[in-house]
């Protein structure tokens, strides 16, 4: 299919340009030359815009020739030389092409208006686009205006809830915090199940790039979203590409889906953007805890004082975004800057994160319009300042688990020896949460640097050659303190330090061939390529313990503040150096025949440094068809206004696992601080891997079946989508048959992994009047996950809390679906008010209950009237279940007679002070939910002043309504309890909370 | 337009050069070391550096979970009692005490792992081209590990480091695996180092492979047996070369600490033959002391009233109380903390949760124990713990002494385990039965982990105090679920 594609061919002479990036291609260039015809009129002429204004820059030219020029900056162009009886073809980037015939006319005046309609239609597909009637696969496009409102961090999030079957859940309400985004189910369990992220045509690795924590006495804590880099103000449009048809031109990476970002190019003659805005984000819900008077009442150990911990730690936490663009662009060149500031504060204390970004695109044709050199480059500094919540935090609780726990008589400072207030720290199991705050600081600053440069020469009509230099760079630093002063396990007395270093070298180098060619009624596009890209990867971190002083900013800038005569004070852990490599060939051909029958076969041959010996190379095929029954004459044209099959068929694979896993390696181990910080443990020469030539990709053959319609002379319009994909050959870390080198070893486990599912995608415009307007877009997906064919059982889902050391949740298992519940069945409480399970007092499997989904939806409603816009976007997610190891390790009888607080319902309850709480369905409840997710109320202000050109205020609420029987803080969530390295899903510990927030803001251009 | 089409071809030709491969995806490791062994041969390691790991892993041994816990847990002398929510743990505490294990149980699973892959570590040593002293050690530390292999699970499996990861391991069965671990120690003795005692000995000796060898024959009847559960035979002159090996412990100028709680510190002169130089003893206060005690514990394990009761109360083992002299950890007594508890300073010891001075009881029940349940055991003092002790000198005596009383010779036995009473200030004792043995070796060599070898080759293993299931297979634990599905060779254990 043919790109959509504005600009043509116009002279233009290549000086007045600075400097290229491909000097040798330029050179080969400039000698080649070009045919000029003799002709004989000239023509002379305003080209305006909608609102009357003259458009500079817009390409005129000459139909069928090379003949042409550009409008000067009133808009006005004179042609000369050009045939009588020609066609005169003016174009410009982002709005509608026209054809003017010159007859007899000296003088040509033409309006062109916004092609918004063809933006829309076209959505990018990787190594090129397609109009959206031509796309054979499942895949979809959403602009600027489907964006997700208000404050937003990464660019996951501009498409939550938006497009069907692509699931995305935030693991906490954490500022800058990890987001698990799954397109149409999941399928893998090492592989990693988050799509392939492209942006702007360089493929990101999906590692984490900046340092996870493990602080002695907090845990282990995530590292943040890697996306967070993205300024979500630079994106222009997102491109979804769910079944293998689409996703096989990314071969190895493709079986999880891809998300193709598109950032903002320049447009028009030039104009200046600033965006403002400012938020208030608030907890959404608090725990239902217990007050000080209801504590004593119930029985709690009265200390004397009053404290609403809650209170204490929760704020209101106010956001301000800065972003500030400029650019222009024509026919023959565009370009865009823009930078990028945010300041979010978390709703905990202390939490945060800043962004500065910076964003450049450009491009620019020479020699004719046949070369095409272009750039982007996407800069960030993010700023993570962190709390000390973690995913496995023990009995004692991390930073939340405190805030949940502590005595709500407890008060929050006593007075020392010398009558200094200090905080009130009973013990080293019940940590002071203001004081586990204040005490610590955990400061992460990454830079990443995403960027290409690329330059496409029309070698012959219809034939084309493209080059992308592409590199992926980023450096992150983590580091953290721990005062003496606090009284947390391993931590108080001594004080601790941790710094993480991460530093991530990626570097594309892609080259490939397009053709295109139409003979008759059938056109063909071809696509022949090479792609080289490389991941270099060192870390390093070390740990400090000791302290002679409790100056956390001396603690992590002078870290000499370490005893380090003191056996056990410090050590360096470890550094790595990694470098992974990919090698691909790759190749589709796009045929279409008579407008009706289109045919897409797609071949990427992948080869990667990741798989063994024997099975480097991996080969991914897949082939779609579309039958374009519009085209036929038996479709009664005055009910349908679109209507198209497409089937689809493709093997796509996963290769997300660690590096060299199949060479035998030994390296010598991290060195670690023990609990007392007086021995140092650790530090030998341990295997990395077990030898296996074998190991090789883990495919996922997926079909698809879609139904594009359209009715109600196009009003309604939407697609439906069958798919099945089977995921073989599983990437497992399955356990080593002893004596072996290393307790697991990878390996392909023999097994199917299947999801099934089907998707409803529907836009109505009810009304679409001069002043009012009203569409809905509604969403919908139901997804079945199972596993067959699996040999032996794989238990995850860590379950942390007193007396839970050991505990699990979830099994993997055959006949079930991925991360099933394995629990006791709970039953009530006997007379002693100890727990009993009808069922048994053993884990067990509860008819496939799972945390999966079975059904997402997203219902947005847009209206307009005049000058307002008005969106509502609820999103909403069923059939799924969660485990709140939150009230697991902290809402129970025996908690509270362990002198902790609980919430309300538990003082009520029949449970007995000694009952141990093991892990049953009592603690999982349905994890569905609606929510109200985001609202948008904007006022165009009509404006006639000369500075401005265009002001827009807006008020938008994020978050402001879930409905739901989830009795936890949220329901969207998922904290990683992974065991032995099989994540888990949708299990709830200590999660940072989720926030409403209302932002206020402003656009204005220049 | 010639010209033009020439470069036209020039640019195609050059565009499809860049397509050529570039790279070959071969891995230039520069943060590791490439052992690649293709097609079944093995590259052999750097034998210094794994040797060093290989004593590195002797860690494992210091954990309260797992290896020790399989060791002790299951025996009379220990109770890890459930407090309220605490200590809960899934049950994996409980079952061990009730012997209502099975093969999933997360402590098996994790010892078997532990200790087979240690096996395996050290058969690559021995195939890695070592000298003579270190292969002498690294079949010493193969034979430690693959002991206990043998000793829980009655079959052993082993790799040849010439199999990949996809060839499953050939299993010994006990006998199998009794005459390869002895083999391994023979050729081993003469090439181990003869060293004296020391609170360091952190490295394979001549004494410590005759205190294995010892340990074996002493159990020989128990390893040969025909059912693992007995009936066990003790051949006499497998117990004269027990007498033996000992002695040459004893010729290598070992001897008997006059303080008995010496022996555990940083001052230990006499006895230490063997420690773990990696990791401390801090796990084994962790386990037992309360939370607001200093160093603050994990508030787990206790000793029963049973066991408490087999001392004299003049046996200076019983313990030494807490001076409470203002002293870091004085607070912290030693042997048996019983009734009320003191901080470093002297006074009472209040409890947090109960507002009360923290009294440790008699009594301890496994489920629902309130905090100050069970009398806590204090070896290793945190003010002056040594290095984790793997071999002693006391075991090898009484080794030594029940081999006398097995092989016949009483009197010698009496002598023997009188000698090491009356060294440590306890009472002669008049006479010797096979249960005063067995208590003797309870009242020395309690919670060092080792207890569930002598309470099986006494037949008192499957009928202590707490257990549930009292079938004679539990002498043997089941082999781990995930091992069975790992390698099909390994066939389950009777019973499970």
């Amino acid at each position: 299919m043919k790109s959509y594609q504005v600009g043509r061919p116009s002279e233009r002479p290549w000086a007045g340009v600075k400097k290229t990036f491909f000097t040798i291609a330029a050179m080969l260039l400039t000698s080649l030359t070009f045919t000029v015809m003799a002709q004989d009129v000239t023509v002379s002429g305003t080209v305006k815009g909608a609102d009357g204004s003259g458009l500079p820059g817009v390409t005129v030219q000459a139909k069928g020739t090379t003949k042409g020029t550009q409008t000067g900056l009133d808009g006005t162009y004179k042609l000369a030389g050009v045939a009588k009886n020609g066609t005169l073809v003016f174009s410009f980037v982002g709005m509608e092409t026209k054809e003017v015939a010159i007859g007899n006319k000296s003088v040509v005046d033409v309006t062109l208006v916004d092609d918004t309609k063809a933006l829309e239609e076209v959505v990018v597909v990787g190594y090129g686009t397609v109009k959206k009637k031509d796309a054979t696969g499942a895949v979809n496009a959403i602009g600027a205006k489907d964006f997700q409102k208000g404050i937003v961090t990464s660019p996951e999030q501009l498409m939550q809830g938006r497009v069907a079957g692509v699931q995305i859940t935030q693991s906490s309400g954490e500022p800058g915090g990890g987001i698990n985004v799954r397109i149409r189910g999941t399928s893998s369990v090492f592989g990693g199940n988050n799509p392939l992220f492209v942006i702007d045509g360089v493929p990101l690795s999906g590692d984490n790039i900046s340092g996870g924590g493990d602080a002695s006495g907090v845990g282990r804590q995530p590292a943040k979203n890697p996306l967070n880099f993205m300024n979500p103000d630079d994106i222009a449009s997102i491109d979804i590409l769910k079944d293998a048809s689409a996703t096989a031109i990314y071969g190895s990476r493709g079986a999880n889906g891809v998300v193709l970002i598109t950032t903002k190019k320049g447009k028009g003659k030039g104009s200046l953007e600033y965006g403002y805005s400012h938020g208030f984000s608030s907890i959404t819900k608090k725990y239902d805890l217990l007050s000080a008077a209801e504590y004593i009442a119930a029985g709690g150990q009265n200390k004397g004082g009053s404290t609403d911990w809650q209170d204490e730690l929760f704020r209101t936490g106010q956001t301000s975004q800065h972003n500030l663009a400029f650019g222009g662009g024509d026919a023959s060149g565009s370009y865009r800057f823009s930078l990028g500031y945010l300041n979010q504060d978390g709703i905990i204390l202390k939490s945060g994160i800043k962004r500065y970004s910076v964003g450049f695109s450009g491009t620019k044709k020479f020699i004719n319009d046949k070369l095409t050199l272009g750039s982007n480059l996407n800069f960030a500094n993010t700023q993570d300042t962190g709390v000390p919540i973690s995913e496995n935090s023990g009995f004692e609780g991390d930073l939340l688990g405190g805030i949940l726990k502590s005595n709500p008589t407890q008060p929050i400072y006593t007075t020392d020896a010398k009558g200094n207030q200090i905080y009130n720290q009973p013990g080293n199991t019940e940590p002071n949460p203001l004081a586990f705050a204040n005490l610590s600081r955990d400061n992460t600053n990454t830079l990443r640097a995403l960027g290409n440069i690329n330059a496409e020469l029309q070698i012959i009509e219809g034939l084309k050659f493209k080059t992308v230099l592409g590199f992926d760079k980023s450096l992150s630093s983590r580091k953290s303190a721990y005062s003496s002063d606090l009284v947390v396990t391993g931590i108080g007395g001594i004080g601790r330090a941790y710094v993480n270093d991460i530093e991530v070298d990626n570097q594309l180098w892609e080259n490939y061939f397009t053709y295109d060619k139409e003979i008759g009624k059938t056109s063909l596009n071809a696509l022949l390529g090479y792609s080289y890209q490389s991941f270099d990867r060192y870390s390093k971190s070390i740990a400090a313990a000791n302290f002679r002083t409790n100056d956390l900013d001396l603690m992590i800038n002078n870290i000499a503040a370490a005893n380090a005569g003191k056996f056990g004070s410090n050590v360096i852990n470890n550094s790595s150096s990694e470098k992974d490599e990919l090698q691909s060939y790759f190749g589709r051909v796009n045929l279409n025949l008579s407008s009706k029958y289109l045919v897409t076969g797609t071949l990427r041959i992948d080869g990667s440094s990741k798989f063994g010996g024997n099975n480097k190379y991996g080969v991914f095929p897949s082939g779609a068809f579309k039958w374009k029954l519009m085209e036929e004459s038996f479709i009664p044209k005055n009910v349908f206004s679109d209507l198209a099959l497409r089937l689809g068929y493709g093997v796509t694979g996963n290769q997300s696992i660690p590096h060299n896993l199949y060479d035998r390696r030994d390296r010598y181990s991290g060195w670690g601080i023990n609990q007392g910080a007086d021995n140092i443990e650790g530090g030998g020469l341990n295997a990395v891997a077990f030898n296996n030539p074998n190991l090789k990709w883990e495919t996922t053959a997926a079909l698809n079946v879609g139904l594009d319609f359209a009715i109600l002379n196009n009003r309604l319009s939407g697609n439906i989508e069958f798919y099945q994909k089977n995921t073989k050959d599983l990437l497992f870390l399955v356990v080593s048959a002893q004596p072996a080198p290393t307790p697991f070893s990878w390996k392909n486990l023999d097994t199917d992994i299947q999801n099934r599912g089907v998707e409803v995608g529907l836009n109505f415009s009810a009304i679409d009047g001069k002043d009012f307007g009203w569409e809905v877009l509604a969403n919908t997906a139901f997804n079945k996950n199972i596993v067959k064919n699996l040999s032996g059982v794989y238990d995850t889902g860590e379950i942390n809390g007193q007396g839970l050391t050991g505990a699990f949740a979830q099994r993997i298992a055959q006949g079930q679906p991925l991360f099933a519940y394995f629990l006791r069945e709970f039953g009530g409480y006997d007379e002693a008010g100890n727990s009993i399970y009808p069922a048994g007092d053993f884990q067990q499997f509860l008819n496939g209950k799972s945390p999966l989904p079975t059904v997402t939806a997203g219902l947005t409603n847009n209206l307009r009237y005049k000058n307002f816009d008005l969106s509502l976007f609820f999103n909403g997610v069923f059939g799924n279940y969660i485990y709140s190891n939150t009230a697991n390790a902290f809402f129970t009888k025996g908690s509270f007679a362990n002198g902790r607080n609980v919430t309300k319902d538990v003082v009520g309850s029949k449970e007995g002070p000694l009952n141990a709480p093991d892990v049953s369905t009592r603690f999982l409840q349905k994890g569905d939910f609606v929510r109200l997710q985001n609202l948008n109320l904007g006022y165009r202000v009509p404006v006639k002043s000369k500075v401005f050109s265009n002001l827009k205020l807006y008020v938008t609420g994020q978050n402001l309504l879930t409905f739901t029987k989830y009795t936890g803080q949220d329901p969207e969530v998922s904290t990683n309890k992974s065991i032995n390295g099989i994540p888990s899903f949708g299990i709830d510990y200590t999660a940072y909370p989720r926030a409403k927030t209302w932002t206020i803001g402003a656009n204005i251009s220049f | 337009m010639k010209k033009n089409n020439i470069y036209k071809i020039l640019l195609a030709s050059t565009g499809l050069a860049f397509m050529s491969a570039c790279t070959d995806l071969v891995n230039d490791e520069k943060d590791s070391i490439v052992r690649t062994s293709a097609g079944g041969t093995f590259t052999p390691g750097d034998p210094v550096a794994l040797l060093e790991s290989a004593y590195k892993d002797l860690g494992a041994y210091t954990d309260q979970a797992n290896i020790y816990a399989l060791g002790v847990h299951t025996t009379a002398e220990m109770i890890p009692p459930t407090r309220g929510v605490d200590w809960g743990d899934n049950g994996v505490w409980r079952t061990l005490d009730a012997h209502t294990w099975d093969a999933t149980h997360s402590g098996i699973t994790n010892a078997w792992n532990q200790l087979n892959q240690r096996v395996f570590k050290a058969t690559e040593i021995i195939a890695s081209n070592p000298s003579a002293s270190q292969k002498a050690q690294a079949q010493f530390l193969r034979a430690f590990n693959m002991f206990h292999v043998m000793d829980f699970w009655g079959q052993v499996p082993f790799r040849e480091v010439t199999q990949g990861v996809d060839e499953l391991p050939k299993t010994l069965s006990r006998s199998e695996a009794f005459d390869f671990i002895v083999k391994d120690l023979e050729e081993a003795l003469p090439n181990l180092g003869k060293v004296a005692p020391s609170a360091t000995n952190g490295v394979a000796n001549k004494a410590a492979a005759n205190f294995l060898l010892a340990k074996l024959y002493l159990n020989k009847g128990v390893y040969k047996a025909a059912a693992a559960e007995g009936p066990y035979t003790f051949d006499k002159a497998d117990m004269d070369k027990v007498i033996a090996y000992v002695d040459a412990i004893t010729a290598d100028g070992y001897s008997l600490d006059k303080s008995y709680f010496n022996a555990f510190t940083t001052a230990s002169k006499n006895e230490t033959i063997l420690v773990s130089l990696e990791g401390s003893a801090q796990n084994r206060w962790f386990m037992t002391l309360h939370y607001n005690q200093n160093p603050s514990g994990w508030n787990g394990f206790t000793t029963l009233a049973d066991f408490y009761d087999k001392f004299e109360k003049d046996d200076p083992r019983i313990g030494v109380p807490a001076k409470g002299d203002g002293k870091e950890f004085s607070g912290i007594g030693r042997g048996f903390l019983i009734g009320k508890q003191i901080m470093d300073n002297g006074k009472d010891l209040i409890d947090t949760r109960t507002q009360k001075v923290l009294s440790f009881t008699r009594d301890v029940p496994l489920a629902g124990a309130a905090t100050d349940k069970g009398i806590r055991v204090i070896k290793y003092h945190p003010s002056d713990a040594s290095k984790y002790i793997l071999m002693r000198y006391a075991e090898a005596a009484l080794m030594k002494a029940e081999a006398q009383f097995r092989g016949g010779n009483t009197a010698g036995a009496l002598t023997t385990v009188n000698s090491l009473r009356t060294t440590r200030g306890a009472k002669a004792l008049a006479s010797l039965t096979a249960d005063t043995m067995f208590d003797e070796i309870g009242r020395e060599l309690y919670w060092e982990g080792g207890k569930r070898t002598v309470e099986v080759r006494y037949g008192k293993f499957t009928t202590g105090t707490g257990v549930e299931i009292k079938d004679a297979y539990t002498v043997l634990y089941p082999i781990p679920s995930s091992a069975i599905v790992s390698n099909p060779n390994l066939k389950q254990n009777k019973g499970y």
